[in-house]
């Protein structure tokens, strides 16, 4: 029997995803807690070098230090994964495109390592902002390369519907999945990018400078609300598209997104509960809970952490999501012309 | 076969303009919220009061000059002894969020409060536009749940309590979780913002007492500053604990039923008349259209500078002498920036305030049966809520609280002098 040999670009590409994955629940939860300047110098912590840290005190000491210590020292992690996983895909992969995401990913991981240090070290929440939109992409930016390095033999590349087959198309039953083909790329891109402003606007509530005014909170609260209902819609449309497009895997992954969608609008209400209090002049009076929301509570920090983690989780499905049916469009209509299937 | 990556490259190089388009819309996304860097924390000038005193530039110059001698800055705040505040325990609250060398977290204001309470302590954090009702804005040193008579300061262990509890009902969450130090640092932290908030109305009213040879300028003598502003404000703070309300222990052979029975008289009487506001079924569906305190004082302002602004409409100034004309001009202008201060962000759009629904058993100051009498005593300070004392002997307080808790019990067919409630009443 033969075993699978590994492809490493593949491999270290997952393994970058998944620690990434980790690297992002600590950042939002040193968010949620404020934990960013738990220690005051970087790159050290408390004047050690961060790997030389007393594992001890890192462990047992504060929460804060705990939060934002294990955040600097995942992040190092996820930097050298990075390097490892770029020079693999350089080795292995000649496609220019994969070339280009491996060196964005480098260039981008080097970009936010800084700016977490520039936010400790300025003390400044507008870096803290940008270092939390960066974050989210680097992370589209990995789990792209985990997609697009995946083998022949696990990418399901075999085309399950011949939209430039002869007559097939033309076919009445047909014409839904060749008309998918063609919008269900759009929509997913749509998707991706509707995934990724929700996530700026998300950080510009989470990094709430007290100096702000209320004009300008509503303004971001406005954005928030219009960019929710813009991925739900869109998280509709991209499933309804998906459908039709008669690949079982697309389908499954736009599926899952709704269904994320579904329970992160969800989260978000219940974030808003349990920082803002409840809304008890929009909701009827008799659901207004008998005591107060308490403020940090472990369950309060799970809820909003929770959106923020969430929201990234559907940031990710929508890449691959928008990767796959781009993909499929161009295993199936290789002649993506202006002769249109049926006019 | 080809491999999927390099299907995908083809498609993606024909999309290259359309990962260009991304890239720059990625980046502009970054650099709007990012745009401009974070201000300085400051303290926001009371716009509203000096307005309304008609102080001029150089005036509101003069009291900023003398707040921040007397109070210093967000991140460094300094506490005149008078105060009797402990600067250990606001340096720990003020400040920007950090941890010090021993793990320990300063700045806990802004950590926990700002963004509702706002910086200055003036209500009008970023969030509290969404909020109902409004954060406390404790500039004019008004505090409503508390064991003192109605005008005088909370204690300070009233002020913990409200830290412990939260305000159930509203959106001021409970600091339960947070150590006493910190929360002794916080309460210390909202008595300086207090005091610092009524200092400065004080110097601001000031002014209009001022003689002709004062030339319009404040007195920077200690008298003046420490004895005739800051003192008054303090002491009232000083002398809190001695303001407690002193409260009759409920008899222990009371027959709750007919104490209960005695406290519904009163509540429909004319004495405490309760249902003047409360409604016939306790509802909170009396008079609903009055306002807190807090929002009052902006309701005046908006209606005087309308009807100013009405009747300079209406003036003619073709007869007028060059000296009336002056005056008109200054009016104007006063009632132009005015507007403008009541639009921008130094004032909330004024809200009514509901009587409460007294069947929810939701009480904002503590349902212990003590914290009802205190509230039915003294009223609520700030809020319409009258107090009892006086047209109440302190006895029959306790009927009324008796009749209060088991208004939320009360079965439907009993309800209220006129009407049973429906379910529809519940919403
Ligand atoms: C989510 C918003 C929010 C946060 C955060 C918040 N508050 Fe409040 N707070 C309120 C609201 C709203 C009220 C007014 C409730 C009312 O009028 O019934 C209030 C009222 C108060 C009062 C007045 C109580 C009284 O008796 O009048 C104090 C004191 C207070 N808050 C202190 C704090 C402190 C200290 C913190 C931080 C540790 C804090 N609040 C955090 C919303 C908030
Ligand atoms: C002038 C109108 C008015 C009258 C008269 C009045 N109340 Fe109130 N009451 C209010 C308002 C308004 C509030 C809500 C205050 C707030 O939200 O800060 C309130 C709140 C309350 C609360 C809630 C306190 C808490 O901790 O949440 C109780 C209990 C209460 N009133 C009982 C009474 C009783 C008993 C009487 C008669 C002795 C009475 N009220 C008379 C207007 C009134």
């Amino acid at each position: 029997m033969n075993l699978p040999t590994i492809h490493w670009p593949h491999a270290l590409a997952c393994l970058l995803v998944g620690v990434t994955a980790v690297l992002l629940c600590f950042g939002a939860l040193v968010t949620t807690y404020d934990a960013a300047m738990a220690v005051p110098d970087w790159p050290g912590t408390f004047g050690h070098n961060m790997f030389l840290y007393p594992l001890k005190a890192w462990l047992w000491g504060p929460w804060d230090l705990f939060l934002e210590h294990g955040h600097r020292l995942l992040g190092a992690l996820v930097g050298v994964l990075t390097l490892g996983m770029a020079a693999a895909v350089w080795r292995r992969e000649t496609d220019a495109t994969l070339r280009a995401l491996a060196v964005a990913a480098v260039l981008l991981v080097v970009v936010q390592g800084v700016l977490g240090g520039a936010r400790v070290l300025l003390d400044d929440k507008t870096v803290a902002k940008v270092h939390a939109c960066t974050g989210p992409l680097f992370f589209s930016v990995a789990i792209a390369i985990a997609t697009l390095t995946r083998p022949p033999r696990l990418a399901a590349a075999k085309p399950e519907l011949s939209a430039t087959g002869g007559d097939d198309v033309l076919r009445p039953d047909r014409w839904k999945a060749v008309a998918a083909l063609s919008t269900a790329p759009w929509v997913t891109a749509g998707l991706l990018g509707a995934a990724y402003v929700q996530l700026v606007a998300g950080a510009q509530l989470r990094h709430l400078d007290a100096a702000v005014d209320a004009n300008t909170f509503r303004w971001l609260v406005a954005l928030h609300l219009a960019g929710a209902l813009l991925v739900t819609v869109l998280s509709i449309v991209a499933t309804g598209t998906c459908w039709w497009l008669e690949a079982g895997a697309p389908r499954r992954l736009a599926l899952m997104i709704l269904v994320l969608v579904g329970c992160q609008l969800l989260l978000g209400a219940g974030a808003w509960v349990v920082s803002w209090g409840f809304p008890a002049d929009w909701l009827p009076q008799s659901w207004t809970p008998a005591q107060a929301t308490v403020a940090r509570s472990a369950r309060g920090a799970a809820v909003v952490t929770g959106h923020v983690v969430l929201g990234m989780l559907i940031l990710g499905a929508s890449v691959v999501l928008a990767l796959s049916t781009w993909a499929l469009r161009s295993s199936q209509r290789p002649g993506l012309g202006k002769e249109r299937a049926f006019a | 076969m080809k491999s999927q990556s390099q299907i995908v490259s083809r498609t993606l190089v024909r999309l290259h303009s359309s990962w260009a388009v991304a890239a720059c819309g990625v980046t502009l996304l970054m650099c709007v919220s990012g745009c401009g860097s974070t201000p300085a924390a400051w303290f926001r000038p009371n716009m509203v009061e000096a307005t309304k005193q008609r102080l001029t530039p150089d005036q509101e110059r003069q009291v900023s000059t003398v707040m921040l001698a007397m109070f210093g800055t967000p991140d460094a705040p300094v506490a005149p002894p008078e105060t009797g505040l402990d600067e250990a325990k606001l340096q720990l609250a003020a400040g920007p969020v950090h941890s010090d060398i021993v793990g320990r977290k300063n700045g806990l204001y802004r950590e926990h409060c700002a963004h509702c309470h706002g910086v200055t302590g003036d209500g009008l954090g970023p969030t509290a536009a969404f909020l109902n009702p409004y954060p406390r804005d404790y500039r004019p040193g008004v505090f409503k749940f508390k064991s003192t008579e109605r005008s005088d300061k909370p204690t300070h262990e009233d002020l913990v309590r409200i830290l412990h509890n939260g305000i159930p009902g509203t959106s001021m969450p409970s600091f339960a979780l947070l150590s006493p130090p910190k929360v002794e640092a916080l309460v210390e932290y909202v008595k300086y913002l207090s005091i610092r908030g009524e200092t400065e109305i004080a110097l601001m009213r000031a002014f209009f007492e001022l003689d002709d040879e004062a030339q319009g300028k404040l007195p920077e003598t200690r008298e003046f500053l420490v004895d005739e502003v800051l003192t008054p404000v303090t002491e009232k703070w000083k002398s809190a604990a001695d303001a407690l309300i002193a409260v009759p222990e409920m008899a222990s052979d009371l027959d709750l039923a007919a104490s209960i029975a005695k406290g519904k008289e009163l509540f429909y009487g004319d004495k405490a008349n309760c249902v003047k506001c409360h409604g016939p079924t306790a509802l909170g569906d009396g008079q609903a259209n009055d306002y807190d305190d807090w929002n009052k004082a902006i309701v005046e302002v908006s209606k005087e500078v309308k009807s100013g602004l009405e009747r300079a409409g209406e003036t003619s100034t073709s007869g007028m002498d060059s000296e009336a004309l002056a005056e008109h001009r200054g009016q104007l202008a006063w009632l132009d920036k005015f507007g403008r201060v009541l639009d921008g962000g130094d004032a909330l759009r004024p809200r009514t305030i509901q009587p409460r629904n007294l069947r929810h058993g939701i009480y904002r100051g503590g349902r212990r049966p003590l914290d009802l009498y205190y509230r039915i005593h003294a009223g609520i300070n700030g809020a319409p809520m009258p107090a009892a004392k006086g047209t109440v002997p302190p006895e029959e307080i306790w009927h009324i609280v008796n009749y209060v808790k088991s208004l939320p019990y009360e079965l439907d067919g009993e309800l209220g002098a006129d009407r049973p409630m429906v379910a529809k009443d519940r919403f």
